[in-house]
Formats: structure tokens, C-alpha cells, sequence
């Protein structure tokens, strides 16, 4: 099998739950404090796809989300994005309409969006009904799951929607240009051009 | 959105999210200070910054719109005894000016133009007549404009009483892109305002090697060096190998050239004896022959005339001594435009926990009269917010506070969408980096740099070009005759090869090199950076975030590495527990971690340079039998004849 990187990010406001269903996809764990520093510069889980294995790299925000300064740096190159927001918070669901309009305007195209429904354990204190939401995430044809982060309950179907939606690579040759990491060492140099 | 508060006591507040200002909160951030970071713009890099082709629109119309009057508003009731505030100013429009728009392509995409005419054709009339409307609706804006507007208008009469329908040749072209094709494409751009490169030995790629902040960003070789001379662009040779490939140079001015610079590596008595005299005058005195003299100049040092020839010798070292470490060229540029590289810095601030807030300003410092030291500032929303220190942006600070040269440098900048490259070659991905001596005496060198839509700047079948100059008269006085020369305008005449302008902007933009370093009159823990300068590297930002950081934490390292990924070892379920203990292990890693690569990169340097003599001892022989070669073929046609 053939092994492919997936950039994928995670944004919302603080205190939806990105950061523990990246923490319950990758570690399969639940914290309630989750730390800010545990420091990881993304988070990686590889998930078989067909003929694929896809390696998720989940970038998790650093807290510029907190107020609104999310720097489109983050959205270069990814392949997918997952914007959660809190069923518990009717708020949080009218903001996860900008972000999708932000995402549109500086995202990559043909990036996949997936809309996640997250803290649904608590679903006798919800305040956005499910059926609005699949229906918004429809009108914008993005990938929609509730999830529990607490309760493991879809977020490895949330991965799987998005590893399968995810368009076979055509021509990896010419995906890989000649833009490079800096490093330590000098680069493999002088790759001529003509 | 749900204002959250922010919190009320921090280390350093930094107002302005340029380059130097980036760099200095990543590195207050990373040795643990509390960072405040707030920019009253809604994106990221100030005048670093860079836009998709809407993006830019915006914020062409928000430097057209008259500031609004500036109404200190009254934050008394938030002081004590003995403080007084200095109000900082909101105004974006003072370092910006002069902004002038063109479009020279039709505004629709036009079905009945028939794709299939060939270039020189299309070129005069019908494209002209076509991008009227588009032209009027851009420069709507001062009466000094419209008359450009009619000039054009001239122009275009003029041309369309030429008969040129006259053939129509079924040879197929590629139809000019139109106005909403660029709309629509839009965000395939990464305009920046300022246009500048890497050295790949200077003190951005240093700084982002050694921070890791490389780790957010990809970059590309800038693949060739121009320069125009002539009316015709030619590609400089600067490496040896370029030296050995090139067509232009005899076979003595290669060697001319490659004794040369061979010999200006090190400093030599010879050298020392023309200090203060000009450069050119040195290089004439070397009797190199025009040709070289002028890619030595122009190309190599980048210096003018008058530069004097320790000047001149230095910038040539540091040019040959970044050729080699990643291409061909000294230079590296980072994919999406260098608008990245301040976010990359505010990224790792908010790593290590720097709180980001756009669309928020500071109103004024609180200054405590008696220590004339900064207390506090009240940010836009009122809120009062206690500091050790604040760093500021230059644009923030009101005039008759800062020390400035006068009188105010600007520098002038014209950015171009064109439909082809300047100098086209077998790959149509190249990033070339062209060097315009005065066109005229009195005119200003100007630097250009073209980009192609592999650099992810802009849209597929376009390039972008950047041209820079310290300005003499604006922008459109400066930089327009070297447009009109080296592309199709509606204004050019005879230039059917020349790629066309579809779109292009003027602006000039104030030079951040007039920026005294001291002597404002502030408190002493208030710190003015400046915007962008008018040189091809960042050796000004980084130097001024330095010393900045230098000055509060003189114990403290620069930007120290931070951790890789790979290091951080998750061992299953004890992850978030030992955070602190850990985070401090991790950097001592770090540490011996870059001791140890530093010595191998010494390791691999000394390896490369007794490479390059034996490389160097190779071509020379190579040459010899070339040279052999041709009194042989020179005796061969004597035979034959
Ligand atoms: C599940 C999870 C949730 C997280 N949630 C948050 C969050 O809500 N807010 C937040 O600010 N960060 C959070 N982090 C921290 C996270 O490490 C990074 O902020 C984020 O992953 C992106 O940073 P990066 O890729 O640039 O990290 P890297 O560049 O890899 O980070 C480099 C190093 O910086 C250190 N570091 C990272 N973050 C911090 C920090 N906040 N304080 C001190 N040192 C740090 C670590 O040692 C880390 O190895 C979370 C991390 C994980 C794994
Ligand atoms: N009940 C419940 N709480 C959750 C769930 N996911 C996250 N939380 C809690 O919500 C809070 C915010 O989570 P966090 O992951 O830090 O959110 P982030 O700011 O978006 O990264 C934390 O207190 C979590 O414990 C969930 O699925 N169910
Ligand atoms: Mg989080």
C-alpha cells in the first residue's frame, strides 16, 4: 500500500472540543483539562483508505481561534478541514457559518469540509436540533457526523468520512515541485530546473 | 462573536504584526514571557503583508477612503495619580500613498474574439478598445489620475486608425485573460505589498533555521538572475557553473570572470587602496569589458554608480557566498509569498502561548510621570492592560514623537499582472530576479522580481511581477518608463514580444530605513519598529527584533529551537501530566541537539569546499581542452578550405 500525508485542521471557537477529538482520534483518550501545553506540533494517525493508507496530520490551533486571528497560514495546503461546533451551543453553530465563509475565501479549493456536531453525550441540555445542521452542511456538500469526544461515539467515523472523500491522487509526480523545508543541513541542492 | 476579555496583566504588548514586529513576539514567547499580540487591521503583516486579488482590491479602496478625523477618545478615568497617556494614532493611511490602478485587459471574456489570431494582431486595436471601460472604472479616483486616463485614450485613437485586420491567420493563441477571469481566479494570488528576497545565507534564513520556524513554511529557489541592458533582457551567469554554460561570454571573459571573482573573496591590499573611491571605477580598472562590468555592478553587487568599492567588494562576498547552499542563485522565496514568513513567527509565539487579536488596537500608553516608564496600555476597547514593555509598529506613533530622516524617504512600488515571462525559457516555472540600471541619468536602479504561479502567488497562465525602487518622484513617475519598456502596455510601442500588463498597481510606500534607531520621545521601555526598507534582504527587521529583545532579556537566548514533534514521545495514556517538567527537558534537547548539527553542518561545509576545489580544478581543465578543441576545429576549416 501505498502511504499518502492528509494536512488536515481543526477550527472553531475555543471550547467546542477540537482539541479532544484530535486527542480521542489519535490517542484514544479523554482529559477534561485538556493542557494547552502538552505541545505537539500536529498530531498523526494513519487510517487504511482502498489502496491508500492515509496519514492524518491534524494541525490543532494554537489559541488564535480564541479571539478570531486565525492566520490563513494554517489552511495552506491542507486537504481537509473539520470545523466543530458545540450542540450544546447555539452560538457555536452560528459562528461555524463564518468560519465555513472564511474557508472558502482563503482556504484551497478543493479542500474537504467536514461539519462535526461534538458533546453530543449531552444531548438533553442540546440547543442546535441535528436536522438543521445535517441540512446546512448539505447546502454547502460537506461531510456532517455528531460526535462525542467523551464517549468515543463517531470520531473514527468522522476520519473514515473524510479518508473516503478524499480525491484518489492523480499525478503524484507533479504534485511534488521543487519547494522545499528549510534545515539544518544544506538541501538536497541545485535541483536544476533547465 | 462573544467578546471574551482579554487578560489584564501581561510582560510585553506588541501593537503591529509586521516582520520585526512577528519576530520579536516569537521570540519574548518562546523563553516564556507573556505575550500580548494586537494588530487594529483585520489580517495578518501590516505593510508585510500579502493579499489574494480581492484582498488587494480592499485594501486599495480602504487607502482611497479619507482617513476618518481622529477623535482621541477620553480615557481619563482610567488613570491614576501621576500618569499621564500618550494617544497612539489609527490612521493607516499616512506611510502609504500615491496609489494608481490600470487595467489593460477587457473586463469580460469576450466569446465572439475569436481565439484564433495570432499575437501581433490582437495586440494593437482590438485589445485596447476593449479594456476602456475597465480602465476608467479602476482610476476613478484624483483629478491627476483621470488625465492618465486620457493620455491612454490618446493613445488608444491613435492606434485604432491603423488598419490591422488587415490578415487573420488560423494559427491559434492563447486568448488574454480577462479582468473577471482574475476576480474569479482571485484567490489563486498572494500579492505582497513589499517585494523582497532571501539570502539563503542571510539573517531571515539563519533565524528560521535555527528557531524552527522554518517548520511552517516551504520555499523555492529563485531559478535565474536577469538584467536589462540594451532594450533586451539577458540572464546573468553567477555561478561557475553558470560562468561555463553561458553563451553570451567569450571564452576570455569567462576567465576574466571567474579570476575575478575567485579573487574578490578575500580582501586584498589591491582592494584597499580603492576604499572610497567607486566601485565601477575598480571594476574598470580590472579591465573586464563591459559586458562583465555591468552583471558585476548591477547583477552581482546590485549597487550603483557611485557605491564605493569596500561597499561594492561586500555585497559581491555576500552574494557569492550564498550562491550554492540551495540552488543556483543566492535567493530563496517561500511559496505563498512572503506575507507568510510574520505568520510563521506569530504562529510559534502562539505556540508557546502568545494571545492574538486582530481588528484591536492600543489607544494610548499609560506613563508614569515621575519614571517616565510605561505602565500600562488602554487598548481599543478601553480595557486597561499592564506591561513591562511594549514594541510598536512606527505607524502607530504619532509624528512629532519619533525620530525620523527627513526629509521622508518613500520607496516606490508598482505591481503587474502579465501573460507571459519576460524572458521566456524551456520551463515556464521560472522565479527570476531582474535588475534594471537607470534607464535614464537621474532615474532610479530599480529591482523587479517575476514570479510564476508555481510560487502559489498567482493564477496559472499569469505571472506576477514586483518592482521596487527608492522613489525620486511617485511611484507611476518612477517605475512606469521601465514598464512601458519591458511590457506591452497600452502606452508601448513595437514591444509584440513583450509579455502584456493586464492589471497593474502603483504605490509608493514610506522606506523604514529612515527610522532612527534611538532618540524618539518615548518612554524608555516603548520600542518603534519599522516598516518595511527598500533592501533586497530583511537584515533591518531581524536586526531591530534582536536588538529589541536584547535590550529587555539580555540573559536570554534569540529564538532558541523549538522542539521537534518528533522528539515529544507520547507514551499512551500519560500525555498531558508531566507538561512542565517535560517542556524543560525538551529544550535542553534542543540545545545540545543544535550543537551537535551545527557541527555537522561544519563538517559538511569544509566536505563541500574541498569538493568545490577539485570541482574548480576540473572545469579549468575542462576548459583548457575546450579551448583545445577550438584550434582544432579552427585548423580542421583551414583544412577544408
Ligand atoms: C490535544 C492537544 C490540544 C492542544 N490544545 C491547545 C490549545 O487549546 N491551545 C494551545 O495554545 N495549544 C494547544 N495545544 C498545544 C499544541 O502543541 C500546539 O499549540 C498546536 O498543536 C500547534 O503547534 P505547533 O504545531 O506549531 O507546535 P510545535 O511547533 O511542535 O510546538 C513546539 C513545542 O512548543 C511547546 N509548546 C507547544 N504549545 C505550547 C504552549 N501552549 N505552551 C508552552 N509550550 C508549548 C512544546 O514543547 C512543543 O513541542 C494542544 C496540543 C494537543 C496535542
Ligand atoms: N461532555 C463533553 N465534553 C466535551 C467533549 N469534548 C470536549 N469536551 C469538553 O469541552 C471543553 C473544551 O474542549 P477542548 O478540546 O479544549 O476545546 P477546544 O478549545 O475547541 O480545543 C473541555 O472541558 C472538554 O473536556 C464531549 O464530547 N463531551
Ligand atoms: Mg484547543
Amino acid at each position: 500500500k501505498s502511504g499518502r500525508e492528509l494536512g488536515t485542521f481543526c477550527f472553531q471557537d475555543t471550547g467546542v472540543g477540537k482539541s479532544s477529538i484530535v486527542c480521542r482520534f489519535v490517542q484514544d483518550h479523554f482529559d477534561h483539562n485538556i493542557s494547552p501545553t502538552i505541545g505537539a506540533s500536529f498530531l498523526t494517525k494513519t487510517v487504511p483508505c482502498g489502496h491508500e493508507l492515509h496519514k492524518f496530520l491534524i494541525w490543532d490551533t494554537a489559541g488564535q481561534e480564541r479571539f478570531h486571528s486565525l492566520a490563513p497560514m494554517y489552511y495552506r495546503g491542507s486537504a481537509a478541514a473539520v470545523i466543530v461546533y458545540d450542540i450544546t451551543k447555539l452560538d457555536s453553530f452560528q459562528t461555524l457559518k463564518k468560519w465555513v465563509k472564511e474557508l472558502k475565501e482563503h482556504g484551497p479549493e478543493d479542500i474537504v469540509v467536514a461539519i462535526a456536531g461534538n458533546k453530543n453525550d449531552l444531548g438533553d441540555i442540546r440547543e442546535v436540533p441535528m436536522k438543521e445542521a445535517k441540512e446546512f452542511a448539505e447546502s454547502i456538500a460537506a461531510i456532517f457526523i455528531e460526535t462525542s469526544a467523551r464517549n468515543a461515539v463517531n470520531v473514527e467515523e468522522l476520519f473514515q468520512k473524510i479518508s473516503k472523500q478524499i480525491p484518489p491522487l492523480e499525478n503524484p509526480e507533479v504534485d511534488s515541485n521543487d519547494s522545499f523545508k528549510l534545515t539544518r543541513q544544506p538541501a538536497p541542492s541545485a535541483r536544476r530546473c533547465c | 462573536m462573544a467578546a471574551e476579555d482579554l487578560p489584564s496583566e501581561f510582560d510585553v504588548v506588541i501593537l503591529g504584526t509586521g516582520l520585526t514586529e512577528s519576530v520579536a513576539a516569537a521570540a519574548f514567547s518562546r523563553v516564556g514571557q507573556r505575550v500580548l499580540h494586537v494588530d487594529r487591521r483585520s489580517y495578518y503583516a501590516g505593510n508585510w503583508a500579502s493579499f489574494t486579488f480581492s484582498g488587494l482590491l480592499t485594501w486599495i479602496q480602504q487607502h482611497h477612503e479619507e482617513p476618518l478625523p481622529e477623535e482621541a477618545q477620553d480615557w481619563s478615568s482610567l488613570l491614576e495619580e501621576g500618569e499621564e497617556l500618550i494617544h497612539l494614532s489609527h490612521s493607516d493611511c499616512a506611510s502609504i500613498r500615491n496609489l494608481q490602478v490600470f487595467c489593460f485587459t477587457s473586463e469580460e471574456d469576450e466569446e465572439e474574439e475569436a481565439p484564433n489570431t495570432t499575437e501581433e494582431e490582437t495586440g494593437g486595436a482590438a485589445e485596447d478598445s476593449e479594456c476602456a471601460d475597465s480602465t476608467e472604472e479602476e482610476t476613478k479616483e484624483t483629478g491627476e489620475e483621470e488625465e492618465e486616463v486620457r493620455e491612454e485614450e490618446e493613445v488608444r485613437e491613435e492606434e485604432q486608425t491603423t488598419p490591422s485586420a488587415a490578415l487573420r491567420q488560423s494559427e491559434p493563441t492563447k486568448k488574454k485573460i480577462s479582468y473577471a477571469q482574475l476576480l474569479k481566479e482571485g484567490r489563486r494570488f498572494n500579492i505582497d505589498l513589499v517585494s523582497k528576497l532571501m539570502y539563503s545565507r542571510g539573517s531571515l534564513v539563519d533565524l528560521l533555521i535555527k528557531s524552527n520556524v522554518s517548520r511552517y513554511a516551504e520555499f523555492k529557489n529563485v531559478t535565474r538572475i536577469l538584467t536589462y541592458r540594451d532594450r533586451q533582457v539577458e540572464q546573468v551567469p553567477c555561478s561557475r557553473a553558470d560562468v561555463f554554460a553561458s553563451r553570451q561570454l567569450s571564452v576570455v571573459e569567462k576567465r576574466k570572470l571567474m579570476r575575478f571573482l575567485t579573487s574578490c573573496v578575500e580582501e586584498t591590499e589591491e582592494q584597499r587602496a580603492y576604499n572610497g573611491r567607486p566601485y565601477l571605477e575598480f571594476l574598470r580598472d580590472r579591465q573586464l569589458g563591459d559586458n562583465l562590468q555591468h552583471f558585476l555592478l548591477h547583477s552581482i553587487a546590485m549597487v550603483t554608480e557611485d557605491t564605493p568599492t569596500e561597499e561594492g567588494l561586500a555585497s559581491t562576498r555576500h552574494f557569492l557566498r550564498c550562491l550554492g547552499r540551495y540552488g543556483n542563485t543566492p535567493f530563496l522565496f517561500p511559496v505563498y509569498g512572503l506575507g507568510e514568513i510574520p505568520q510563521c513567527f506569530c504562529r510559534m509565539c502562539a505556540v508557546f502561548g502568545g494571545i492574538y487579536c486582530l481588528r484591536h488596537s492600543v489607544d494610548g500608553v499609560v506613563v508614569d510621570r515621575d519614571s517616565n516608564r510605561c505602565k500600562a496600555v488602554i487598548d481599543s476597547r478601553g480595557q486597561r492592560i499592564t506591561c513591562s514593555h511594549f514594541v510598536v509598529e512606527e505607524g502607530y506613533v504619532a509624528a512629532d514623537r519619533k525620530r525620523v530622516a527627513t526629509p521622508t524617504r518613500f520607496l516606490s512600488r508598482a505591481v503587474l499582472i502579465t501573460d507571459g515571462s519576460i524572458l521566456p525559457s524551456d520551463s515556464d516555472q521560472q522565479v527570476s530576479m531582474v535588475t534594471v540600471p537607470p534607464i535614464a541619468a537621474g532615474c532610479p536602479a530599480v529591482k523587479m522580481v517575476e514570479l510564476c504561479s508555481s510560487t502559489m502567488t498567482c493564477m496559472p497562465g499569469t505571472y506576477l511581477v514586483h518592482l521596487t525602487c527608492q522613489s525620486v518622484g511617485s511611484a507611476y513617475e518612477d517605475l512606469s518608463p521601465v514598464v512601458t519598456r519591458m511590457f506591452r502596455t497600452p502606452e508601448s510601442h513595437d514591444q509584440e514580444t513583450c509579455p502584456s500588463v493586464l492589471w497593474c498597481l502603483y504605490f509608493n510606500m514610506t522606506d523604514g530605513s529612515g527610522l532612527e534607531a534611538e532618540g524618539h520621545n518615548l518612554p524608555s521601555n516603548v520600542y518603534v519598529c519599522s516598516g518595511p526598507d527598500g533592501d533586497l534582504g530583511h537584515e533591518l527587521a531581524i536586526r531591530q527584533a534582536e536588538s529589541i529583545f536584547q535590550k529587555i532579556l539580555p540573559e536570554e537566548d534569540f529564538c532558541p529551537p523549538a522542539p521537534n514533534p518528533e522528539d515529544i514521545i507520547y507514551d499512551g495514556d500519560n500525555t498531558s501530566s508531566s507538561a512542565g517538567g517535560e517542556e524543560e527537558k525538551e529544550e535542553n534537547d534542543g540545545v545540545a541537539e543544535e550543537e551537535k548539527q551545527e557541527e555537522e553542518k561544519e563538517m559538511l561545509e569544509e566536505e563541500k569546499e574541498m569538493l568545490e576545489e577539485e570541482k574548480e580544478m576540473l572545469e579549468e581543465e575542462k576548459e583548457m581542452l575546450e579551448e583545445e578543441k577550438e584550434v582544432l576545429e579552427e585548423q580542421n576549416l583551414q583544412t577544408e578550405e
